[in-house]
């Protein structure tokens, strides 16, 4: 007994060491860093008590930041929910070259958010003006990233063309799961496509549809790399995430200790969602 | 110069594993019998003079074996290493934030009374203790940069202009090629550093570097002493291209050497990058014009480099030879001809033609050093400036400043 126990220890064990040295570690000195005033090197630094988080509730970036942050969550997981839907839907219909599109659609994922991040960054500064220019329209005519008002549009642009890959992927796996034949009874008593979709496809995929919402969700709440790669925050600090505010504050700014307070703060945030959106979604499952 | 979140987890998990490693192999005798000397640096661009400046050292001395590290992100790898208690003999870095902080924690020798400190410019020096607000000096200043207006000689020529003494005259230039229909000045400000070149040029001689002091005693407010500087900053954002914020650094580097604009905003660092985009564009350099006296117009001059020692380094005197060899005429006239610098040692001279106008400045000393040293990076003035320059709204820019500085002050 004890000999076919042994293997999944050694599986289990080994993944729970790290995962505290790695994560619940540096996470756990986190919140201690943050009721002192360390400055992220040397060796002094008092304890404050809660003076780095009253200072947080006062502080304008941080309420811009989640500002930001939020808007550009919700648009980027609707619109990554909607697109990669459908993408889903046309991906398994029965088209010629399905696996070549699949492979197509996936490639996004593999690519290196901030080359890609690049990418774009060139074009929108170099090759999108041009066009707008050529076509006489004014508002495309220069660079949106440099722009206050427009810049989160560009990052919503790259953050969701790169993001419907993987929930494309989960989509297509849950459709594959419905068994063909209720498409058949269905077909027989005469449902049109959208009466198949709402009354059959759309219901039986309400696991993966909670599941993408809540990552696609996370994910974007998290967003940094797109942010560096793209305007770095700006202009001004038009498009600073919250991520990216802790990182350039903590880091850059030697204001290690205060930015870890927000990350704290931060932390709690995202697990509320996260678990909000669960229950509401999984609610809804079953009302199905 | 910026990286990203993974990146930065992944260097420091470098750094500790590094600095594991480098702990049981620290500076010291060795077997060869040589004493081991660190040279830590923080500049990719001069790694290969330093090389070459080091094998002659190294070939020239049989006691004393200099290793040059540079790491990337090498300013993040320092602190790291302070951390860990893994200080390099000899640290060089710009005379920046860092420097301060790092100096203010006692880390670095003090080197008031060296025979280093001769042949320096005493500029350089009081610009550190200004820096630090300590009275101990602990770095040597050794290659100095400069920002000013970077202009397009042939095309300056063709058009019949002259390079601009004075405010009004800078934009009486500008109007003027404006109005035939090119492009005065190059904006790149889509990267928000590039907004503070201005801002450094205009708030050192229009207000100096006395308000920082003042500032940090609050007898003064950015309210009271900045209208001018942001109002001149202001106006030039009329003279700029079509897309002033869509464009980064590097776009404008290219466009410059390309002939789009007359005149660039820039930095001596910036020159080395046009030449490499095209090696024929004739590069002139003026002081930037802020007031209309012409002989009150100092040049915006910051160390770009300096050295320092460890405070519990064994081998100082081995360090300190080391230094005083890099300071030797020779060895620093060729560090700053590969590195378009100028010397803080004085006597050695810069000739390379495209900055021969600021020369000048720096013999007589009509130098002041950046003002943006001395605002604490947690105010992120760049972007503060960036988001000015785009609402343009001066009343609400001040108090930002004001308000942001105040904010850091108050959580340290």
């Amino acid at each position: 007994m004890n000999k076919r126990i042994a293997p999944y220890y050694w599986m289990t064990v080994p993944a729970v060491v790290l995962f505290f040295v790695f994560m619940t570690l540096p996470a756990l000195q986190g919140i201690y860093y943050s009721f002192t005033n360390y400055n992220g090197f040397g060796k002094e630094y008092d304890f404050v008590g809660f003076k780095n988080y009253f200072n947080l509730f006062q502080d304008d970036n941080v309420g811009n930041a989640y500002w930001f942050t939020f808007k550009f969550a919700i648009v980027v997981t609707i619109l990554t929910n909607i697109l990669s839907l459908l993408i889903a839907l046309g991906l398994n219909a029965k088209i010629k070259f399905r696996n070549f599109f699949r492979g197509i659609y996936f490639l996004p994922n593999i690519l290196s958010v901030l080359i890609v991040g690049y990418i774009f960054n060139y074009l929108f500064s170099n090759v999108f003006p041009i066009w707008g220019q050529n076509l006489g329209i004014n508002a495309l005519s220069t660079n949106i990233l440099g722009s206050e008002s427009l810049a989160w549009i560009g990052i919503v642009i790259v953050a969701v063309w790169q993001s419907v890959a993987l929930n494309t992927i989960l989509y297509l796996a849950g459709l594959q799961t419905i068994p063909i034949t209720l498409y058949e009874a269905s077909n027989l008593d005469g449902a049109g496509k959208w009466r198949e979709f709402w009354s059959i496809t759309f219901p039986l995929i309400a696991p993966f549809f909670t599941i993408n919402m809540v990552l696609a969700m996370k994910n974007s709440l998290m967003v940094f790399d797109q942010i560096v790669a793209l305007t770095n925050g700006g202009p001004g600090r038009a498009t600073q995430s919250i991520s990216h505010l802790i990182y350039t504050g903590g880091f850059e700014g030697g204001e290690y200790a205060y930015q870890s307070a927000n990350s704290v703060i931060y932390f709690i945030v995202i697990a509320v969602i996260s678990i909000l959106q669960i229950r509401f979604l999984q609610r809804r499952e079953m009302d199905l | 110069m910026r990286t990203t979140l993974t990146k930065a987890l992944g260097t420091m998990l470098l750094c500790g594993m590094m600095a594991v490693l480098l702990s049981s192999c620290t500076s010291g005798d060795s077997a060869n019998g040589k004493v081991q000397i660190e040279f830590f640096q923080n500049k990719p661009e001069a790694k290969t003079t330093f090389d070459e400046l080091i094998k002659t050292f190294n070939a020239e001395h049989d006691d004393i074996q200099v290793t040059q590290v540079n790491p990337p992100d090498a300013e993040t790898v320092l602190k790291t290493r302070v951390v860990k208690n893994d200080i390099p003999d000899i640290m060089a870095m710009g005379a920046t934030d860092t420097y301060s902080i790092l100096a203010q924690s006692d880390i670095f020798t003090d080197l008031t009374d060296s025979s280093l400190l001769q042949t320096i410019d005493p500029n350089y020096i009081q610009m550190l203790n200004d820096l630090t607000g300590m009275d101990e000096v602990t770095g040597i200043p050794y290659a100095t940069n400069a920002n000013g207006i970077m202009y397009n000689k042939t095309l300056f020529k063709e058009m019949g202009l002259d390079v601009p003494k004075t405010w009004d005259e800078l934009i009486a230039t500008a109007q003027k090629i404006k109005d035939a229909g090119e492009i005065p000045f190059y904006f790149t400000y889509k990267d928000d550093w590039q907004t503070s070149l201005p801002f450094n040029a205009l708030a050192s001689n229009l207000v100096g570097i006395d308000f920082y002091q003042e500032r940090r005693d609050n007898k003064v407010t950015f309210k009271e002493k900045y209208r001018e500087v942001a109002e001149k900053q202001l106006e030039l954002m009329k003279y700029g291209h079509g897309d002033n914020f869509g464009k980064a650094y590097s776009d404008g580097n290219r466009a410059f050497a390309n002939g789009e604009a007359f005149m660039y905003i820039q930095g001596t660092w910036a020159i080395s990058e046009i030449r490499k985009a095209n090696p024929n564009v004739d590069i002139g350099f003026f002081p930037f014009p802020t007031g209309n006296d012409a002989n009150e117009i100092k040049l915006v001059n910051g160390i770009d480099s300096l050295f320092t020692i460890a405070a519990d380094t064994p081998n100082r005197e081995q360090a300190e030879t080391f230094i005083a060899f890099l300071l030797e005429p020779e060895n620093i006239g060729r560090y700053i001809d590969e590195q378009t610098l100028f010397s803080a040692v004085e006597d050695v001279k810069q000739d390379d033609p495209a900055v021969q106008e600021l020369m000048p400045y720096i013999e007589q000393g009509k130098v002041i050093d950046f003002p943006d040293h001395y605002i604490p990076a947690a105010v992120q003035l760049n972007s503060i400036v960036q988001s000015f320059l785009q609402n343009q709204n001066i009343d609400n820019y001040l108090d930002t400043l004001d308000k942001e500085w105040d904010k850091v002050a108050n959580r340290r």
